[in-house]
């Protein structure tokens, strides 16, 4: 080859082929999304994130959280994910217009996350809510445990196909919305998502919550009546599976992240936000473990991965899909 | 390229060499002396590359062996927070990909430029500079990730002012090549200079771009993940692949001593690589939330790049046949023949796996880390350990001390890399396998590799060892310890008295 003119134009040519074609164009097409709205304006999916959140995805991505766990639910033509309970639909690009970095992961050595927030129990709600901006409130324990027949209704795993995993309606009261604190309106068919992961797990399943709106005793989630245990999926919960994974599975192949917990000698009073283990032997006697600020923000953060709002692009693996579904991204 | 350079001549292919003429004898040692000239000034700069890339190479080996263990030992050291797995796992990837393969991959082009532009180097300070800078961008980024300042990216944990730095040591290191094309001799551009020249500018196009569309600007959600995998998969082909190609089509003719087969392939091959590689990536994205023609675009690219491998492959094989005897004796030829050869092993497995088929099975599993792995390494790092044994003794004027220690490094490193690729592909399969099978708990598919991650960390105290040998043999070459003599070291000592004396 002679001279170094054609080398140079070819070299750049191929690169700005490549970008053009795999980075400019679809970030013309999909770079630019915004939020879903329903005719009247209201019910935007996404929505905005809040400060806890983001920063708790930041602690994600600092220890390293996606090199074990996807948040991208693939179509259930292709792959198994929805069967496994880990979505009602595949991810589309607008789930992630707020995220950034968008973690879609490559590795699941752990389940998929992208619903995590779905599966918490519907009244834990000292879950910061994802759709508060200004939702600073730190306390993921004790949670108000109005649907708490979790602890007195046997554990239902819920079969594929049955109406537990039924997907949300588009109404407005789609939990995105329900997170803000309040419990989901009775009736409403904002049913969790089972656990599927966690079948092998002693841990009890997530109660299905059939008995929707069934206000239960006030009971102190600490003293809870079923010795101890927070829910499924509970700030308290993942407090705990983070703190000592194998202590909820048995088989679990995650690291502990006690770093970002404090174990401290109780000094007057024991805090609420304390974690509870199952029983005695984890902490020594007058001895608590209590979540840092990064630890609660990232249980808002994973409370608030939730991708079970229906969008109009995305055919929702349910009977009851939105009347005209667009185009479907593929 | 002249057949009077070869260093290792073969007892058998007298005829290509035999008899030069009287005139002819006096040009070679004209281009000898030359040769000497240019080797003695690139000297500070290869080997100042050279040694930082073999110190990385020792940290990221010990990151990757923590991080291997805790994959089945979990509680191993979890408490801490910056030897948390989550940690460990993105230092040792950067410690590997910036600081050994970049280091090694620019002091190997350093020279490769300076001999094929048959000029002595210029401004070696802007080198030296360069490298500096270099080591202080790879140190700041991962104690960056150790301390829990990652960005989140693929390949590019390092934070951004990390990547300033990398990017000024950078700017430093290119300014000279381009100044180096500029002063070279001859109107003729080899094979090899094509893949470095192309290496030295696709890399801060993508470097920048990325770092650009990440931080500077971000883009909007999904289409981060699109530039991530754009970027890693363009650092694999377009720096990397470009250098370990570029490399071996200069070691290879050289160590035989016989022209490449043809250049015309080399050209399709070329063009062809640039073309198709730097399309794929999207693949891995495969079923994700992206419209389904990037995703398809980069599977049919990923098909095409059959076309390069193809005619690489067929350009190596075809110059190397007659010749693949001499690979008993070269370890230069050893590692650099393995590492083409893991190329198309790449290449294939990478077609592979990029097929829907495949790869809604294997997508989120192992498979992706063996494939990292045969490309990173079986490929460009054997052929980086391989230009160095060609290189270094040019460079300190002695030759390697122990013929032992480079086949227990090559040994080592080739058992090593195959087991570790073997365990995570079978791995991956298996895992992918149990993955997709929902009468199965999602736990037992990480229970399910559990056995094939445990022969992954044998694998991995195999490079362990091969790593440490290596970097012991390069010390004792470094402080003068290496034989002086004038014939290369041959892997088998025995062989090299007849090979003397039939010359």
């Amino acid at each position: 080859m002679k001279g170094i003119l054609p080398l140079f134009l070819g070299i750049f040519g191929t690169f700005a082929f490549s970008w053009a074609g795999l980075i400019a164009i679809p970030n013309a097409q999909i770079g630019h999304l915004d939020p879903q709205m329903d005719e009247e304006g209201n019910d935007a999916y996404p929505a905005p994130k809040s400060g806890m959140y983001d920063r708790g995805r930041q602690v994600y991505v600092s220890n390293g959280c996606v090199y074990c766990h996807s948040q991208q639910v693939r179509p259930d033509y292709a792959a198994t994910d929805i069967d496994r309970k880990w979505g009602t639909r595949r991810s589309a690009p607008r789930d992630y217009i707020f995220e950034r970095p968008a973690l879609l992961g490559k590795m699941r050595m752990g389940p998929d996350l992208s619903n995590i927030g779905k599966r918490a129990p519907v009244d834990d709600a000292d879950a910061p809510a994802p759709a508060s901006t200004t939702s600073t409130t730190a306390a993921p324990a004790a949670p108000a445990p109005l649907g708490s027949a979790a602890q007195t209704s046997p554990a239902v795993p819920a079969p594929a196909g049955s109406p537990e995993a039924a997907p949300p309606e588009p109404t407005p009261a789609a939990p995105a919305t329900a997170a803000a604190g309040t419990p989901a309106p009775s009736g409403s068919p904002a049913a969790p998502i089972a656990p599927a992961d966690g079948a092998a797990s002693p841990a009890p399943a997530t109660a299905a919550q059939t008995a929707t709106g069934v206000p239960a005793p006030m009971t102190d989630a600490i003293g809870g009546a079923a010795g101890n245990e927070p829910l499924p999926y509970s700030a308290g919960w993942h407090h705990r599976h983070l703190y000592d994974p194998r202590s909820i599975t048995p088989d679990s192949d995650m690291p502990p992240y006690r770093f970002l917990y404090e174990k401290r000698r109780i000094g007057g009073q024991a805090s609420a936000d304390a974690l509870k283990f199952g029983g005695p032997g984890k902490v020594p006697e007058g001895w608590e473990v209590v979540p840092s600020y990064d630890a609660q923000c990232l249980v808002a953060y994973l409370m608030g991965l939730d991708q079970s709002h229906a969008l109009n692009e995305v055919k929702s693996a349910a009977p009851a899909s939105p009347p005209a579904p667009g185009k479907a991204v593929k | 390229m002249s057949s009077a350079e070869i260093p290792l001549r073969p007892p058998s292919s007298t005829a290509a060499v035999a008899s030069p003429a009287e005139n002819q004898v006096t040009r070679d040692e004209v281009e000898q002396v030359e040769r000497a000239l240019i080797d003695a000034s690139t000297r500070m700069p290869v080997l100042m590359f050279y040694t930082s890339a073999v110190f990385w190479l020792l940290l990221g080996t010990l990151l990757a062996g923590l991080a291997s263990f805790q994959m089945h030992m979990p509680d191993l050291l979890g408490g801490t927070s910056f030897l948390t797995w989550g940690r460990v796992r993105p230092a040792h990837t950067n410690a590997m990909v910036f600081g050994w393969a970049s280091m090694a991959g620019i002091g190997t082009s350093i020279w490769l430029m300076a001999r094929l532009s048959r000029t002595t180097l210029r401004h070696p300070l802007l080198l030296v500079a360069g490298a500096a800078f270099w080591n202080l961008g790879v140190l700041v980024g991962l104690i960056g990730i150790l301390a829990g300042d990652s960005t989140g990216y693929q390949w590019l944990e390092f934070p951004p002012y990390a990547a300033v730095i990398l990017f000024v040591a950078y700017s430093l290191v290119v300014s000279w090549a381009v100044l180096m094309f500029r002063f070279r001799r001859g109107g003729h551009i080899y094979i090899t200079q094509w893949y470095l020249f192309g290496a030295f500018l696709w890399f801060p196009w993508l470097y920048g771009a990325t770092q650009i569309m990440l931080f500077a600007v971000p883009l909007q959600g999904v289409m981060q993940a699109a530039v991530n995998w754009w970027f890693a998969n363009n650092l694999m082909f377009l720096w990397f692949g470009a250098i370990g190609l570029g490399t071996a089509y200069y070691m290879i003719p050289k160590v035989i001593g016989r022209p490449v087969y043809s250049y015309h392939l080399a050209a399709i091959g070329f063009w062809t690589y640039a073309l198709f590689a730097s399309w794929t990536g999207m693949q891995r994205l495969v079923d994700g939330p992206f419209p389904a023609w990037m995703i398809t675009a980069s599977i049919s690219a990923t098909i095409l790049t059959i076309i390069p491998v193809a005619t690489v492959g067929l350009n190596h094989h075809m110059t190397m046949r007659g010749h693949f005897g001499l690979m008993r004796y070269s370890p230069t030829l050893r590692f650099t023949v393995f590492g083409a050869i893991a190329y198309t092993v790449f290449s294939l497995v990478g077609l592979l796996i990029s097929l829907r088929s495949m790869a809604s099975y294997v997508q989120f599993t192992q498979m992706s880390i063996a494939y990292s792995h045969l490309g990173l390494y079986a490929f460009f790092t054997m052929i980086m350990f391989g230009s160095m044994y060609y290189i270094v003794p040019r460079l300190v004027g002695r030759e390697w001390r122990y013929a032992s220690l480079i086949k227990l490094h090559f040994w080592a490193s080739a058992y090593g890399v195959m087991l570790m690729i073997l365990m995570l592909f079978v791995g991956g399969i298996v895992q992918g396998r149990d993955m997709n099978n929902t009468a199965l708990s999602f736990t037992e598919s990480t229970q399910s590799i559990l056995p094939y991650l445990r022969g992954r960390s044998l694998s991995g105290m195999l490079l362990t060892v091969a790593h440490f040998i290596f970097a012991t043999h390069f010390g004792m070459m470094l402080f003068g310890l290496g034989r002086s003599a004038s014939v290369p070291t041959f892997l088998n000592p025995q062989q090299q008295e007849a090979l003397q004396t039939s010359l």
